[in-house]
């Protein structure tokens, strides 16, 4: 008996373990524009399957008046969770790569259980474009890698689940 | 309903909406975001073209719904040849209702030998419409009409701030107006003296009517439940108007009560 349990602690302990070393990794890149150029204001967030946000992965921001150009993240997550906006704020970034990890988690820190979302990014620019990538996909225990059309604020961007 | 009749209604609601042009308030922003306190601004007027002003109209009835329920008035105001403007300062966070106060109008409409077509008196109800009718004036009706101007405006997050006063032709929304997007189900709830109603002529007209050679208005007609529902498959600014009649049978002021809505949003990007 005492074996059989210890026996689910251990198996328990791998599939947990195993769980939370699920990654995301995405590497976007910031086109270059001419011209007049402010950096741009980013949002990239995970939607369930009801296209409820389960998580906001990254806000690249100014000030509190430019939120609401942030059209659709602002929309469905941003205004209703000054919290979260003040958690995850972070300042805006210039042209260029960026390579970024998070855990595959909710805004809560809980695990995202298995299941079919959508990944959102939305990149504006004051005084000029606005562009939105939605990539549906899949939480179900294995490793993947998708490719994500150029925009023309966005240059070709790889979003990947390592398990 | 026979042809005859149809026609009637149509050569009636022709020669109502013939005396009276669109009205809007038209804000600078439907959504805003912000730390403390936002400034906004709206243009008021009264003109067929949705959204090219054309009358100055109504500031001084202008009023505000806080989210908090409280009324307020906007700061300032400007009435210029072609539109009102008014200033309006957001504090607390949350969904503000803007409308034009309006009173109940009454017009009387008659028809007479000698003169073609119907005839309309101002200000003129059953009660004191017999020492205005000239004499020999034939179907004599008395329509009282209530106007709802009207636009939401959401600070940070919404809140539903619809309160209704239960007269007339209202409109109650159903998904919150800063939650009209482009390609998502929309729907909105009409109630009359404070009761679903059925049977609500709708139109909702884009912003840009003039660089475009149809109108191209939606046309709905409200359900059972007073409900219609919409998806519009461009982002941007429209106007909803909304008509509806209904007879009355122990009003000794009309034989016929009215209603309009003039509802201002926007389809937010998506």
């Amino acid at each position: 008996m005492i074996k059989k349990w210890l026996f689910l602690l251990v198996v328990q302990f791998f599939v947990v373990s195993k769980a939370q070393s699920s990654e995301i990794e995405l590497s976007i890149n910031l086109a270059k524009q001419t011209g007049e150029y402010h950096n741009p204001y980013v949002a990239v967030w995970i939607e369930n399957d009801e296209g409820k946000s389960v998580r906001t992965l990254v806000l690249w921001r100014e000030g509190a008046k430019w939120l609401k150009d942030i059209r659709t993240w602002w929309r469905k997550v941003g205004r209703r969770d000054s919290a979260l906006v003040d958690a995850i704020t972070s300042a805006t970034r210039p042209a260029g790569d960026y390579r970024l990890n998070f855990k595959a988690s909710d805004d809560q820190g809980k695990r995202l259980e298995n299941g079919n979302y959508t990944l959102k990014i939305e990149v504006v620019r004051e005084n000029g474009g606005r562009a939105i990538i939605k990539k549906k996909f899949s939480l179900n225990g294995q490793a993947q890698t998708y490719t994500l059309k150029a925009t023309p604020e966005t240059n070709i961007a790889t979003f990947s689940i390592k398990e | 309903m026979s042809k005859l009749k149809l026609f009637a209604i149509l050569v009636l609601s022709m020669a109502t909406s013939a005396q009276a042009h669109n009205r809007w308030i038209l804000p600078t922003h439907f959504s805003v975001s912000g730390e403390e306190q936002v400034w906004i601004m709206a243009d008021v007027t009264a003109s067929n073209e949705t959204f090219n002003v054309d009358k100055p109209m109504g500031s001084d009835r202008f009023s505000i719904i806080k989210p908090n329920g409280e009324r307020a008035r906007p700061s300032s105001s400007f009435r210029g040849h072609r539109k009102s403007v008014v200033d309006i300062n957001l504090v607390e966070d949350g969904t503000y209702k803007m409308f034009l106060d309006s009173d109940v109008s009454y017009w009387t409409s008659y028809e007479i030998k000698g003169k073609g077509g119907t005839q309309w008196l101002r200000n003129t109800s059953k009660a004191n419409r017999d020492a205005k009718l000239p004499k020999g004036a034939k179907n004599v009706n008395t329509l009282a009409s209530k106007s709802q101007v009207m636009t939401f405006v959401t600070l940070n997050a919404p809140t539903e701030n619809y309160r209704l006063t239960k007269q007339g032709l209202e409109l109650k929304p159903i998904t919150h107006p800063s939650d009209i997007a482009q390609n998502e189900k929309a729907q909105l709830q009409f109630v009359f003296d404070g009761l679903p109603q059925k049977g609500v002529e709708v139109e909702i007209i884009k912003d840009g009517a003039r660089y475009r050679n149809n109108l191209d208005a939606l046309k709905l007609t409200s359900d059972q439940k007073g409900q219609i529902s919409f998806t519009l498959p461009e982002a941007g600014r429209y106007l909803l108007i909304a008509e509806f009649k209904k007879s009355q049978k122990n009003n000794p002021l009309a034989d016929e009560m009215g209603g309009q809505v003039f509802f201002t949003f926007e389809a937010v990007l998506n």
